[in-house]
């Protein structure tokens, strides 16, 4: 049987240049339909390095269990740190970890009630859901002697809208119960299939696109996850990424009357991807990546960080896009199509090339439409785009509900 | 099915073979293993006593149902490059137990596989049980074979596998070339009246990757194969190494596709991916939750091409999909979902055919065997044809990548990594990059003409959840017609 503080005495046998050891022991409870799963499960993560005449190697083992042995896991970890030697580099100082809460106080009780609690508050009769409730207790303790402790909660739900003989999956993840707000989305969702009821197949051409919330963030980072790729330190030093630091994002970006502003916060409280600690054990910081439409900082790994001789920063995390000034008004005198839901979002993450195959817009002037395909370049649509002042948190993302893109082609 | 091109490139530079393995295993950073507990043949008495003890106190509790599902998994991943070499591993435990209750279905899973920890699962569903039931489990299972384990072989061993493919016939212009091996070893029980069960699946994929510069743009090609079996039961041949090299090296027609509805010939991978796709979003009883697909189903019954019949067969030898028994414990049965154009199934679970959306269950998988149960494909074989095919004029798609069909509409998406134009039923030379397949499914596989003799499988592994799930999709050459547009534009 292991622990960390076992798996650290059997780590401080080995030469390692340094090492951290997470556990996370995790609760969750689900329901689905008629079926209702409760789940225990301890997982062991180790980060490991050592250093050699030709370099650094890394070893990172996790382990999702409790039955195994301390000594055979160091083993391991030092066979395979030998086996992927790279780049020389050192361990950035330690610093200390971000304070952010992450455990909704809504989650002390017994997590299979609180699911039951989660279902029956929803008072949709049109619609199937889904619940995924997890609580976990995370720990860290490092070669440094360095401990960590925090708890998490996390809150996923699903549900399968039918009305008019058409139906929307619609998907939700919070750290705060509250915030999950699935009868709303429920509700959205059944006001968008009447109106798909009587959607005729979209038309061709040129128009001004505004991209709402569920077709701006239809999952995770939604159309923002173009930006996370282009702060991706590896992809950077690949010269893949197209930023180039406090260079415009795309040309005139930084003279765009409300110039774009987007920063990786993950210290974020109730932040789905916030911590206090990265994967690697560095402290998660807060940083643009894009300022006022220049590039900004990348998502640094403690290896990147130190490569580049900067602090880590925990990587990319949460998403918090500065709202703009647009009010929601557009020019009346050209084609103003309005997306509500989209079928596909495919992202390129080098280019930020992506295809909105749309399931559900509204023409201004016309009324609801469905099919056809807008083909943008993410980063500079975005970029030129007004954001609302209006904002919305979903998921990963905080930031405007909606952007108005002035110049599209609607595909079909 | 393959890497977009800059996906492949992104693994070059320091992050060497160690990431390339971990982009094929669906991970974002570098390796991380899960170490070895105990062998999986180990034991496998123990585990069968404890989920008996379990099955029978559950009974015992009261519950009309109780069924008891175990795995031990490991994993192997070698990848060699033009930069280096890395081995990683991976080993997964874990136990659920399901009841059936009058309110439905409620199950306990624990990644903690130990009489403990099976009996604490057994506590949590019934915390009052007493006295165990008799119970009849039926015959013993045969002993699993024990040999072959992945612990057993050497990092060394697993990369010289690599190497020996993967490393020739290199002219100067591929710029990167890299080859993995992915080996799965799951040992799964299976445990309820009547029925217990044991099974073992290695389960091997290979690839082999080749990226040559075309212009300004990478052009990437990767090969692969998958079985379930022996780790060396399958290579690549010679046709198949110089078809990589050869498609790399291709130069790419730098003028814009003209987007429109052509005659095509889909190559198997793009074959397989349509009819992934397809299946995931209609041919499931959870898919059938929808009224849309209900309906499109019922009104496009007979609407697929006569030449198109399509089987899913877990019980087909060798297959990387395959099972002996779904993680519901119904033993594998090959079921027809299509026959000669017209729908006559879903892939169903438990669940599925108790809400009546299918009349089979079978299908009844869970990622890593422990996760939640889904209806969920396992080897899918598209009929070949009687014949070779061959397209005068149109063009063949090669490489199928991503495809999506959209269950509320039927509308499928497509993304072909080349197409090859053919006159006269020759190649004309020209060959475009980066497009995609588009348009409603029933239309596309209506116009199917024809399929062909010759098959070609592949092998999917998924993960949902860190979980895996295994399928695979035997498929032929299929002629028909479809609309094409380019994904960009003109080349730089």
């Amino acid at each position: 049987m292991i622990d960390r503080g076992r798996i650290a005495q059997a780590l401080a046998k080995h030469p390692f240049a340094d090492w951290i050891v997470f556990e996370r022991d995790q609760e969750l409870a689900v329901r689905d339909g008629a079926r209702g799963r409760t789940e225990l499960r301890s997982r062991f993560r180790i980060v490991a390095h050592v250093d050699t005449p030709k370099g650094r190697g890394t070893a990172r083992l996790a382990v999702d269990t409790v039955d195994a042995d301390a000594d055979q896991l160091a083993d391991r970890a030092v066979a395979l740190a030998i086996a992927s030697v790279g780049d020389s580099w050192e361990t950035p100082p330690a610093a200390a970890p971000a304070r952010v809460e992450l455990a909704d106080p809504a989650f002390d009780d017994d997590l299979d009630a609180i699911a039951d609690r989660v279902l029956h508050a929803v008072a949709a009769r049109n619609a199937v859901i889904g619940v995924t409730l997890l609580r976990e207790r995370v720990a860290s303790i490092s070669r440094s002697g360095f401990h960590a402790e925090w708890r998490a909660t996390l809150a996923r739900a699903s549900a399968l809208v039918i009305a008019d003989a058409r139906s929307l999956l619609i998907e939700r993840e919070a750290r705060q119960l509250d915030a999950l707000d699935i009868s709303a989305a429920i509700a959205d969702a059944t006001s968008d299939l009447h109106a798909l009821a009587r959607a005729p197949a979209a038309t061709a051409g040129p128009c001004s696109a505004i991209l709402t919330a569920d077709a701006l963030v239809p999952d995770d980072l939604g159309v923002w996850a173009a930006f996370a790729a282009q702060a991706d330190a590896r992809l950077a030093s690949e010269g893949l990424s197209r930023f180039r630091e406090n260079l415009p994002i795309v040309a005139g970006a930084d003279q765009m009357p409300d110039p774009l502003t987007i920063t990786s916060d993950g210290a974020l409280a109730f932040g789905v991807r916030s911590a206090p600690l990265g994967d690697d054990g560095d402290a998660v910081r807060r940083f643009a990546i894009v300022d006022r439409g220049l590039a900004g900082t990348l998502g640094l790994s403690p290896r990147e960080a130190s490569l580049r001789k900067l602090d880590p920063n925990g990587g990319v995390r949460n998403l918090v896009v500065r709202p703009g000034t647009w009010n929601g008004q557009a020019d009346p005198s050209g084609r103003l199509v309005e997306i509500r839901r989209l079928r596909s979002l495919a992202i390129d993450p080098y280019s930020g090339d992506a295809s909105l195959e749309i399931a559900l817009g509204i023409e201004h002037g016309k009324g609801p439409f469905t099919g056809g395909t807008l083909r943008l370049d993410l980063i500079e649509a975005l970029a030129r785009a007004r954001r609302s002042s209006a904002r919305m948190r979903r998921g990963a993302y905080d930031g405007p509900s909606s952007v108005l893109i002035e110049k599209a082609e609607l595909l079909v | 099915m393959s890497w977009n091109r800059r996906e492949v490139l992104g693994v070059l530079g320091g992050a060497s073979a160690s990431a390339l393995a971990w982009a094929f295993t669906g991970c974002r950073s570098s390796p991380t293993v899960r170490a070895p507990v105990v062998p999986i043949a180990e034991g496998s008495d123990e585990v069968r006593a404890w989920l008996h003890d379990a099955v029978a106190s559950l009974r015992g509790a009261g519950f009309a149902r109780a069924h008891a599902l175990a795995v031990r998994r490991t994993r192997a991943t070698a990848a060699v490059d033009v930069l280096g070499s890395s081995v990683a591993r991976a080993r997964a435990d874990g136990v659920v137990l399901v009841v059936e209750t009058e309110r439905g279905v409620r199950e306990r899973a624990s990644s903690e596989l130990t009489r403990g920890g099976v009996a604490a699962a057994v506590r949590a569903l019934a915390p009052k049980a007493t006295a165990p039931a008799t119970i009849e489990f039926g015959p013993a299972p045969p002993a699993i074979a024990s040999h072959g384990e992945l612990d057993s072989i050497g990092d060394r061993e697993l990369i010289d596998r690599v190497a020996s493919i993967e490393h020739r016939e290199l002219p100067g212009r591929v710029v990167y070339a890299a080859g993995v091996i992915d080996i799965d070893d799951a040992t799964v029980w299976s445990v309820e009246e009547h029925r217990d069960l044991v099974q073992r699946r290695v389960r091997v994929r290979r690839a082999m990757t080749r990226v040559a510069w075309d212009r300004e743009r990478p052009s990437a090609i990767e090969v692969s194969r998958a079985w379930s079996g022996g780790i060396d039961d399958q290579t690549f041949d010679d046709e198949q190494i110089a078809y990589a090299r050869d498609t790399a090296l291709e130069v790419m027609t730098p003028t814009a596709f003209s987007d429109g509805i052509h005659p095509i010939v889909l190559a198997p991978s793009v074959a397989a991916a349509v009819i992934d796709a397809a299946v995931g979003a209609l041919l499931t009883s959870r898919a059938q939750m929808r009224p849309e697909v209900v309906a499109r189903l019922t009104a496009d019954k007979a609407t697929a091409s006569p030449a198109l019949t399509l089987v899913d067969d877990p019980a087909a030898p060798g297959t990387y999909g395959g099972f002996d028994f779904d993680d519901e414990g119904a033993p594998a049965q090959a079921l027809t979902l299509v026959d000669r154009g017209v729908t006559i199934a879903a892939l169903a679970d438990r669940a599925g055919v108790a809400a009546k959306r299918a009349q089979i269950a079978g299908r009844g998988r869970r990622p890593g065997h422990t996760g939640p149960v889904e209806p969920m494909p396992s080897h899918l074989r598209l009929a070949p044809g009687a014949g070779d095919i061959a397209l005068a004029d149109g063009f063949q798609l090669d490489s199928g990548r991503v495809a999506s069909v959209d269950p509320a509409s039927g509308r499928a998406v497509i993304e072909i990594a080349r197409a090859r134009e053919l006159a006269a039923g020759r190649p004309t030379g020209r060959v475009y990059s980066d497009l995609e397949l588009v348009g409603d499914l029933a239309t596309l596989l209506g116009n199917i003409a024809e399929a062909s003799k010759q098959t070609r499988t592949f092998g999917i592994r998924d993960e949902r959840d860190g979980l895996p799930t295994w399928r695979s999709i035997e498929a032929p050459y299929l002629r028909g017609s479809g609309m094409i547009r380019a994904r960009r534009g003109e080349l730089a």
